[in-house]
């Protein structure tokens, strides 16, 4: 196990003992993914660094499951490339396959095998397998080793396709709602595993779901999709602090928002000619604006960033 | 008691979680709870116990490390600088709740509560976090 190291500056603390990859784990350039006649993921840039956590949120339908599946090579884009680790992932040679865990929104777990029988089978194809891993695992997370996958209860199957895509102690990590099924307990462990995977690994993280309270503690980073592209990623803390929330009549909230030189990243018009807005500061070191006689400015929440930037 | 008992965070909020936690260092050792030279979890253990990102605990020690009110042992744990021997008197202590009060009293306001109705909620609140206190 690496021991933690911390520089003594906040920024660019390095957490594993390891430098990592210089190159991005993951680059997608003009992406686009389409079902039948639809587009869904529409010229699509993406690039997920190295030890990154990435929260990838969206509202139902706008392609989540489309892109993570398209990071992966499982879908075939209509435009544009995916690489991984640098390499066109079409092409994607086994070495660097094996340094990538995925855990599916839809179980894909081989349902007539037993726990012990699948992950017997998954462990001949990685050079790498934490055995103890796995063993302490599944005695944490109450799975069974021998009865049939199909007769697990959903959050059991869940947590088991956890364990298969930690098992090989993967650089990437891909994770589409890995949380649907679990309880608030199940959720909180799950949690701890991400933290120990990102503490011992540096692995890069990007996962997707519609449970704000745990993205907020583990997504360092949270990325928006809508309208088949990222509309906005960046760090949490810096979306939260630099952005407010602008609610009066039209024209006076685009005069303050005009006069601060702030970035509209949101909008949604009210009735009664009102306007709400989401701005950002012109840069981290602005103060936000004061609330005026006629505009309210708030400060947000990830719900209300949500809302705002995924419409 | 352990010192990662004394934390805990709040989602859903507006306040950043490693700003949650700069302001509870920033008590703790007002409060004389945390006075010089006495060690704070690490950021494993910090990061572990509440499930957070590890930057995220990082981020916050090291701000307090800019501030003066933490100090990095050599590869060890992050220790309270030594001039916070005790606590702080109580005239600055009660400062340090202003903004957080400050925000209710405007608020009581627009509800157009009574004072002695807020005060009220206020004192069994302080009686019910006294029963809380580990």
């Amino acid at each position: 196990m690496n021991t933690v190291t911390t520089t003594p500056s906040s920024a660019g603390v390095a957490l594993h003992a390891t430098p990592p990859d210089p190159a991005p784990s993951v680059t997608a350039s003009g992406l686009c993914v389409g079902h039948g006649t639809q587009t869904v993921i529409d010229g699509l840039d993406w690039a997920l660094l190295p030890g990154q956590v990435v929260g990838l949120l969206g509202r139902n339908g706008a392609g989540k499951t489309t892109l993570l599946e398209s990071l992966l090579g499982l879908r075939e884009p209509t435009a544009g490339t995916v690489r991984l680790f640098d390499q066109p992932v079409a092409t994607l040679d086994d070495a660097l396959r094996a340094r990538i865990g995925y855990v599916p929104q839809q179980s894909d777990l081989f349902e007539w095998l037993t726990p012990a029988q699948m992950l017997g089978y998954f462990k001949s194809f990685y050079p790498r397998w934490n055995e103890a891993k796995v063993e302490g695992l599944l005695s944490k997370w109450d799975i069974a080793r021998d009865k049939r996958i199909a007769e697990l209860s959903g959050g059991q199957q869940q947590r088991l396709a956890i364990v298969r895509a930690l098992a090989h102690e993967p650089d990437l990590l891909v994770l589409d709602e890995p949380v649907a099924s679990l309880d608030p307990a199940g959720r909180r462990d799950f949690l701890r595993e991400l933290v120990d995977q990102v503490l011992n690994r540096g692995t890069t993280v990007v996962f997707s779901t519609h449970i704000l309270s745990d993205l907020e503690r583990v997504a360092f980073n949270v990325a928006f999709l809508s309208a088949g592209r990222i509309a906005v990623q960046a760090p949490l803390d810096e979306l939260l602090e630099t952005t407010r929330r602008l609610i009066g009549p039209a024209a006076e909230v685009q005069a303050l928002v005009q006069a601060q030189r702030m970035r509209v990243i949101g909008r949604t018009a009210l009735d009664a000619g009102r306007l709400q807005v989401l701005a950002r500061v012109a840069d981290a070191t602005t103060p936000a604006p004061q609330r005026t006689a006629a505009v309210h400015v708030e400060p947000v929440t990830l719900e209300d960033l949500f809302m705002g930037l995924t419409q | 008691m352990n010192p990662v008992d004394l934390f805990s965070i709040a989602t859903g909020s507006s306040e950043p979680i490693y700003r949650q936690l700069v302001e509870q260092v920033r008590r703790f050792v007002a409060g004389g709870q945390l006075r010089a030279g006495e060690e704070l979890p690490s950021v494993r253990e910090l990061a572990q116990a509440l499930a957070v990102n590890p930057m995220t605990v990082s981020k916050a020690f090291g701000l307090l490390e800019a501030d003066g009110l933490l100090e990095r042992r050599r590869g060890l744990a992050m220790v309270v600088a030594p001039q916070h021997r005790r606590a702080q008197p109580t005239a600055e202590r009660v400062e340090l709740l202003r903004p957080t009060l400050e925000r209710a009293a405007l608020e009581a306001r627009q509800l157009e509560l009574p004072a002695a109705q807020a005060l009220a909620l206020f004192k069994t609140l302080l009686r019910d976090a006294e029963d809380d206190a580990p």
